[in-house]
């Protein structure tokens, strides 16, 4: 286990390009993590996430659809992104069969420490469990069905 | 324990060599300086820095035996700085798994 970044893969049965959408555009990302997303998709866009009525800072790094899509968050407001103040995600996109094979990781704990950490980490209990997810899937479901 | 405490827990663990030495701390039971340095690309001497480290923020204990001094793991200690890094990959694998579910309902949908 490299204890300075983590890293996880998983395969997803949709086309990247779908999967690369539901990784990086706000309207998508706002269903899997936070409640709020205001971001350009694209390389240096600057935004910001919202928790339940806080904000976060958000950055792109990179958006190279459908193969990559990186991004730092939590630097403190009018600071520009970088390693030390933020944590970098970085999702990569591989074609794998009819599906997807997306690999994820998430660097920058050593640079800022465990207290930084255990607060990002509660920000994904924050209405995001199965149980406020499920709920919500078939009328989801619905709606992208909708959109061409 | 005091955020500082959590750092310096942090970045003791984050080092590939401390790692390593950790790892065969844990495979031999105990060692000391020279015997690890003998499974490691770096000296004795950077060895026991190394290991002054991992003594500092308690993730090993040294006991006086014999001319050299021998290190064991605190194993509590060590699943402490495990366990917070499992609480950030327990977050991410809930976000994946949503992900999935987002991405193949929309595929069978197009």
């Amino acid at each position: 286990m490299e204890h300075g970044t983590l890293e996880r893969e998983i395969h997803i049965d949709a086309a990247p390009d779908v999967v690369f959408d539901v990784v990086s555009s706000p309207e998508h990302v706002r269903e899997w993590w936070p409640d709020e997303a205001e971001y350009p998709v694209e390389p240096g866009g600057a935004g910001r996430i919202g928790f339940g009525g806080s904000w976060v800072q958000f950055t792109v790094v990179d958006a190279i659809p459908p193969k990559l899509f990186s991004f730092r968050w939590t630097h403190a407001e009018g600071e520009t992104a970088a390693p030390g103040n933020s944590f970098l995600v970085v999702f990569e996109l591989e074609p794998a069969g009819t599906g997807t094979r997306l690999r994820m990781t998430e660097s920058g704990f050593r640079e800022r420490g465990w207290d930084e950490a255990k607060i990002a980490a509660e920000y994904a209990d924050h209405e995001s469990g199965w149980d406020h997810f499920l709920p919500r899937l078939p009328a989801y479901a619905t709606k992208v069905g909708a959109t061409p | 324990m005091s955020t500082a405490v959590d750092d310096d827990l942090w970045s003791a663990i984050g080092d590939p060599t401390r790692r390593r030495m950790l790892d065969l701390l844990l495979s031999e039971g105990s060692g000391t300086a020279t015997s690890l340095s003998e499974h490691l690309p770096v000296t004795r001497q950077a060895v026991a820095k190394h290991l002054a480290v991992l003594d500092r923020v308690g993730l090993v204990h040294a006991q006086n035996a014999g001319r050299e001094k021998q290190f064991r793991v605190d194993e509590a200690q060590l699943a402490r700085a495990v366990a917070q890094l499992a609480d950030v990959g327990n977050a991410w694998d809930a976000r994946l798994s949503r992900i999935k579910r987002i991405a193949e309902t929309i595929e069978r949908n197009k």
